[in-house]
């Protein structure tokens, strides 16, 4: 093939995609449309699961002690609480600093102390850390085994439903892009059957004076190739500022939520989304070509 | 040399169009081929190149069965073999010249061969001072020209033409007679389906005559009057 030639596929592409105006513009919106919603659920589920992840690292364990628990016993299980394996750190909390953080917590209007008739009913508890998320669980076990310990508390289950949530998110998304890929190729293959239409004279005579079939198919190939391309990069340009513009509100409003400032949740995402149009454009051109192309 | 062995066409719908033909056409004949609309003419041009398969029987061009061509090999077989349809099929939005060098375009011959080979054969055809026309801006006989000129231009072997001077007044079709017989003394076989008589009484050449799909006369000259 020689490169004039394959000049001579793009602007017959091209010109195809400008006769047929407004029917290219209908595919590639709807290209861009499809695209930027695979994009969103690529973002959506990158950040559910770093989420997880942050929960997942910040784990801490609770060890509640009984209220009459004497204290130099509560020293004693402060030591025996670091030497089980995989405990990164042991901090006590005394029930005082238990109560503050309660009134704190019921606001400075309620007098929480008075309330409670200057008595504090708290029990001394430790903060345990794990090393590895992985060894909580084992962990809590050995707690368990500890005198003095009445209740030890983690983060059961708000991991696992963080993770199930981005399983049921990943699905979801795989579903709807997959049912809206599927409208998208149809509608490029029905626009790239009315180039095929529009141009069926000079196919008769390219076929008639032995064209050959690739020389034939090519331009039509490109055609829906473009129009992939053109709605797969109006959709990496609005994702891209609109993740920019959002994780900026999201951090102000809700600073609590770790959302992924890393941009290469974003990169990710275009080495996805850039890719996908034109191959949806090049499916829907070959089912076209298939059905209404006899060579 | 084109050899048909035993070929018969059936199409889809239960039409028999051709039944059980044998012929044999040398390199470099002029042939012409005879009959009444749905005669089978159409249908045998079909076969030469390819655009339809034969139902039984096999197709020699060069020696090669062509009805067991790969799909491949069907466009090495169809630059061999020029065709002009009755309906001219030029291209509304593009000049003379443009429609004849649009089917080197697509062989992706050189731009300079291309020029002057255009030029060179809408010279032949005698459309020297009107290659920038647009065919609705050329007569009947000259968008047959037009039509010519781009089937030679890529210098094939045979030359097909289903009822060229179909649509064309007797003076006109007389003239395209005489550069088809021009472009066959060049050594180009040309097959020329027609139901002209008048044309054909013109020549010496061999007429095939088809009728309802049979061979019923194959000879040099035939001499008697169209009833038709």
């Amino acid at each position: 093939m020689k490169v004039k030639t394959i000049g001579y596929f793009f602007k017959q592409a091209l010109k195809s995609i400008l006769r047929n105006f407004w029917m290219s513009f209908a595919s590639v919106a709807t290209v861009a449309v499809s695209l930027i919603i695979l994009g969103a659920f690529i973002l959506l589920t990158a950040n559910t699961s770093y989420i997880a992840h942050e929960v997942e690292q910040d784990v801490e364990i609770a060890v509640f002690l009984y209220v009459d628990t004497p204290e130099d016993e509560v020293k004693a299980l402060g030591d025996e609480l670091q030497d089980i394996p995989g405990v990164a750190s042991v901090e006590l909390v005394p029930k005082e600093e238990g109560l503050r953080q309660l009134s704190r917590q019921f606001g400075e209007e309620h007098d929480l102390v008075s309330a409670l008739g200057g008595k504090n009913p708290l029990p001394d508890y430790y903060i345990v850390k794990a090393e590895e998320p992985q060894k909580v669980s084992l962990i809590v076990k050995e707690i368990e085994k500890l005198p003095h310990v009445e209740k030890v508390n983690y983060g059961q289950g708000v991991v696992e439903k963080l993770f199930s949530i981005t399983r049921w998110i990943r699905i979801g998304g795989i579903v709807t892009v997959a049912v809206l890929a599927a409208c998208t190729v149809f509608l490029i293959a029905v626009t790239i059957r009315l180039t095929i239409y529009a141009r069926r004279k000079e196919v008769n005579i390219m076929k008639s004076v032995g064209a050959t079939n690739w020389f034939i198919r090519w331009p039509f190939l490109l055609e829906g190739i473009f129009l992939g391309f053109f709605g797969a990069l109006i959709a990496s340009i609005v994702l891209y500022f609109s993740y920019i513009l959002l994780i900026d509100k999201i951090t102000a409003a809700f600073s609590f939520l770790p959302v992924q400032r890393d941009l290469s949740v974003l990169k990710n995402m275009v080495l996805v989304v850039l890719p996908t149009g034109p191959l949806i454009g090049f499916l829907g051109s070959l089912l076209s070509l298939q059905r209404y192309l006899k060579i | 040399m084109i050899k048909l062995l035993n070929v018969s066409k059936i199409y889809p719908n239960g039409v028999r169009a051709l039944q059980d033909i044998s012929l044999t056409i040398e390199k470099g004949e002029f042939v012409f081929l005879v009959g009444p609309s749905g005669a089978g003419k159409s249908t045998l041009i079909k076969l030469l190149f390819r655009e339809e398969k034969p139902t039984y029987g096999q197709i020699l061009i060069a020696g090669k069965n062509i009805a067991r061509l790969k799909k491949s090999q069907v466009p090495i077989l169809r630059r061999n073999i020029g065709v002009v349809f009755q309906d001219f099929r030029l291209l509304e939005d593009r000049t003379a010249f443009e429609n004849v060098s649009f089917a080197m375009e697509v062989l992706e011959h050189p731009k300079k061969e291309i020029q002057q080979r255009v030029h060179h054969v809408l010279n032949m055809v005698g459309l020297k001072d009107r290659m920038n026309y647009y065919p609705h801006q050329l007569s009947g006989g000259e968008q047959q020209r037009v039509a010519i000129a781009r089937a030679i231009v890529n210098r094939p072997h045979i030359l097909v033409e289903d009822e060229p001077t179909g649509n064309l007044d007797p003076e006109t079709s007389k003239e395209i007679l005489k550069l088809l017989i021009d472009i066959n003394r060049s050594g180009t076989t040309v097959i020329m389906a027609t139901h002209e008589w008048s044309l054909v009484n013109r020549t010496n050449n061999r007429v095939i005559t088809l009728d309802k799909g049979k061979l019923v006369r194959d000879g040099e000259k035939v001499l008697f009057a169209y009833e038709g």
